[in-house]
């Protein structure tokens, strides 16, 4: 190892990256725009479901009841129809993803005392939509149920409201969301965006890096020369790699200021992980380019490898512990899974490297793997 | 007369030679490159299979229990968080280390039950229980606590119908609502389906960009644009076919993915008809196309279009509806789906291949992606025209 070469080679880089300025602006604006992109337009909370009533009984019970509908945040009420066959188009079209229909003599069979049966109908497209629109839905009847049953008893039995009210529900039930209070799903995902973009940006940067040289022939000159394989990997990536750290503290300072996140964990030992974690994505970049021939599939390849799993397998939308045998032996595969859960941790849990030693470990196993097989992989003397 | 007519025959053959010759190159091009291909094959097939395979529901969430009770009350509830949402992870002693399990993901959620829970059942007050979710995920976190409080709240309900002496058939003399669920298109809410196809227009809409985008730049890089310039074809020869190629190759991908992952492994029911399906993708295909062929003019070299794919494509799948339905968007971004095609052939693809939607329907979709196609596709072959001026 030859620091002068190293430094040559890296010096080279940066003047090749500086020289193509869109190239230079998008390194640090791509970053950027995603993180904003995903803050903003990614919401996993289920509200606002557009939905319309069929209330064939228009009696003041049903409409207390279909209120409860239209006053919750949840629902958005996009008006009534007159029969079931007009809901047939609202939901193909999407125009709304939930409809309620309310039988005739509604009012009539509650008050004599009889059960009733409420049909509500829920568009399947969206399948974890759909869990969360029925858990609305049920809650709400069960609230409803339980007043329902409260005024019974109070008949019955000839007891006050109130104390009806405690022998309908006789198990109190207190719920606290911890780490992220209000659910706002934006905490969680601005901190797991950080793991996406960087498991996306620095691969895209470095994958065509030596690619392109082999195909425009220009890897020759390296060849021909004196630098070592080691040596030129390394000064051909460090420009790489330093641009990914600026990126780190651009979108720390984003997902903390702009998106008010709470950062509650070690910022330093954060900080090396984050620079661990982006020496293996450069790596897998690194990869890539060394394995194709040509750019395009670099680019193709560099896609599979960072993007999917990136989004399925990271924990990002489907935490590890409750996926099944299978996906949870390709999550462990890919280094996304590690990060999301120090990002995760040192945002909103402030644990630190007394718990996520372990991730943190494994982050640097893969970088280690991936930089000693991306060395045998090139060879100065290619086959003809 | 005759002549002018047998000429503009001969001119309109020899332009379609040309596109064909054209394409056909194009085609050759992507077989001498394997890993390309491979890729390609692997998008369509393995990608789609494993996507499939991701499961967004509450599947065994680990509940810690701390009884303080132990009781028959307090073990009856507890033994009701079962498979598949929820599964026992066993007993803890103090609150403390149910923070710690939280901490390290090992639980979801901490059952906290009373000292007296039975004994205040039995005198009639309101016994509390208190549950700790871990929210960090919260799409999960938020199922988690909606099926746990329907699970104390069904207790509840038991124990009120109990204490009052009430059996099963009494039941029927009560006021009470019954929930009749019915689940459109997808009843029984199979994660698999929604999952495949959205992956599978992901990957159209990965491929349809980047493919012709790399296709038009590769000659800018190499240098062979120069060999175009001189030949005797016209712009719009060199920029079709490579639209034309690619669109074929999504074309007979999206094929595959239909009848070897989606049918077969997952049993997508394909309602709709396959042919419109087909017809909408090419629309579609030619719109990206175009804003690859826009992404082709501005940048010099591969790394750019690599950088610029992003860019453009992210934004697109992630705030198009794949992911999330268009409701669910922050009101400002609602106005800007407009401006995605993928937008309105997510819309299409769902209505047609799930809920089995008719064109008499989508109308306006196809509308707003036939509008848009011509836009962008136009802007596209206007920018890259001017590039030979």
């Amino acid at each position: 190892m030859n620091m002068t070469r190293i430094r040559v080679v890296a010096s080279k880089e940066c003047r090749e990256i500086l020289r193509d300025r869109l190239f230079f602006t998008l390194a640090f604006v791509v970053p950027a725009s995603l993180m904003l992109l995903f803050g903003y337009g990614i919401s996993l909370d289920v509200e606002n479901i557009p939905f319309a009533a069929l209330d064939y009984d228009n009696s003041s019970m049903s409409r207390d009841y279909l209120h409860r509908f239209i006053d919750s945040r949840y629902f958005d009420y996009k008006g009534s129809v007159r029969t079931e066959r007009d809901l047939d188009p609202m939901l193909a079209h999407s125009d709304i993803r939930f409809a309620i229909i309310i039988p005739p003599k509604f009012q009539e069979n509650l008050m004599a005392g009889r059960p009733v049966a409420v049909q509500s109908i829920i568009d399947g497209t969206f399948p974890f939509r759909t869990s969360t629109s029925k858990g609305y839905v049920i809650a709400i009847n069960a609230e409803f149920n339980g007043e329902l049953l409260a005024g019974y008893i109070s008949r019955h039995l000839g007891i006050s409201q109130k104390q009806a009210a405690v022998m309908a529900q006789p198990v109190g039930f207190q719920l606290r969301y911890l780490y992220n209070q209000e659910i706002k799903s934006i905490w969680s995902i601005a901190s797991a965006m950080m793991m996406l973009v960087l498991m996306i940006c620095p691969p895209f940067l470095t994958a065509l890096g030596v690619v392109r040289e082999k195909e425009n022939g220009s890897i020759y000159n390296i060849y021909a020369s004196t630098v070592t394989r080691g040596e030129f990997l390394m000064g051909k990536l460090a420009p790489y790699v330093g641009i990914s750290v600026i990126n780190i503290l651009i979108l720390w300072f984003m997902a903390t200021f702009v998106f008010g996140a709470p950062f509650k964990g070690d910022p330093f030992f954060f900080f090396i992980v984050s620079v661990i974690y982006i020496t293996c994505t450069t790596g897998i970049g690194l990869l890539v380019s060394l394995i194709v021939y040509t750019q395009v599939a670099a680019m193709m390849l560099t896609t599979i490898v960072t993007l999917v799993p990136s989004v399925l397998y990271s924990g990002l939308l489907v935490p590890i512990a409750s996926m099944d045998a299978e996906s949870k032996f390709e999550a462990h595969l890919f280094p996304a899974m590690y990060y999301t859960e120090i990002a995760l941790g040192s945002f909103l849990k402030g644990i630190g490297l007394e718990q996520l030693w372990g991730n943190a470990l494994v982050l640097a196993l893969y970088a280690g793997c991936l930089w000693t097989l991306s060395y045998f992989l090139f060879n100065k003397r290619p086959k003809s | 007369m005759k002549k002018k007519f047998a000429g503009t025959g001969r001119r309109l053959s020899l332009w379609w030679s040309r596109l064909a010759a054209m394409s056909i190159k194009e085609l050759l091009q992507l077989r001498r490159d394997p890993l390309l291909l491979a890729a390609i094959i692997y998008l369509f097939t393995v990608d789609i299979f494993m996507a499939g395979g991701v499961k967004m529901q509450l599947n065994n969430a680990m509940v810690a229990v701390h009884d303080a009770d132990h009781s028959m009350a307090s073990r009856e509830l507890i033994y009701r968080f079962r498979p598949p949402y929820f599964k026992l992870r066993g007993e803890i002693l103090d609150a403390h280390e149910g923070i710690r399990l939280l901490d390290s993901g090992e639980a979801m959620l901490v059952l906290d039950i009373p000292s007296q829970f039975q004994r205040d059942l039995i005198q009639g007050k309101t016994a509390d229980v208190q549950v700790q979710v871990d929210t960090s995920n919260s799409v999960l976190g938020f199922l988690a606590s909606s099926y746990a409080g329907q699970i104390i709240g069904q207790y509840s309900f038991d124990r009120a119908i109990e204490r009052m002496g009430l059996t099963k058939e009494s039941m029927g003399k009560m006021p009470m609502l019954v929930d009749q669920h019915r689940v459109w298109y997808n009843p029984n809410q199979t994660d698999s389906w929604f999952m495949s196809i959205s992956e599978m227009l992901t990957v159209i809409t990965i491929l349809s960009i980047m493919l012709p985008a790399a296709a038009a730049v590769r000659e800018k890089e190499r240098g062979t644009i120069e060999q175009l310039l001189v030949s005797p074809l016209t712009p719009m020869q060199i920029l079709l076919p490579k639209v034309i190629s690619m669109t074929m190759v999504i074309l007979i991908g999206t094929a595959v993915s239909i009848l070897l992952i989606l049918e077969p492994v997952f049993h997508v029911p394909i309602k709709g008809s396959l042919s419109l399906f087909f017809m909408v993708t090419v629309l579609y295909t030619f719109t990206t196309a175009g804003l690859g062929l826009f992404i082709a003019t501005v940048s010099r070299n591969l790394a750019q279009v690599a950088m610029l794919t992003i860019l453009i494509m992210m934004p697109m799948i992630f705030l198009s509806g794949a992911w999330t339905p268009p409701e669910a968007m922050p009101a400002g971004l609602r106005q800007a789906m407009c401006l995605s095609p993928l937008y309105y052939y997510i819309e299409m693809s769902y209505g047609i291949l799930l809920k089995g939607t008719r064109l008499n329907i989508l109308w306006d979709s196809l509308l707003g992606l036939t509008s848009l196609g011509i836009l962008v596709f136009g802007f596209g072959v206007w920018r890259f025209r001017r590039q030979f001026e």
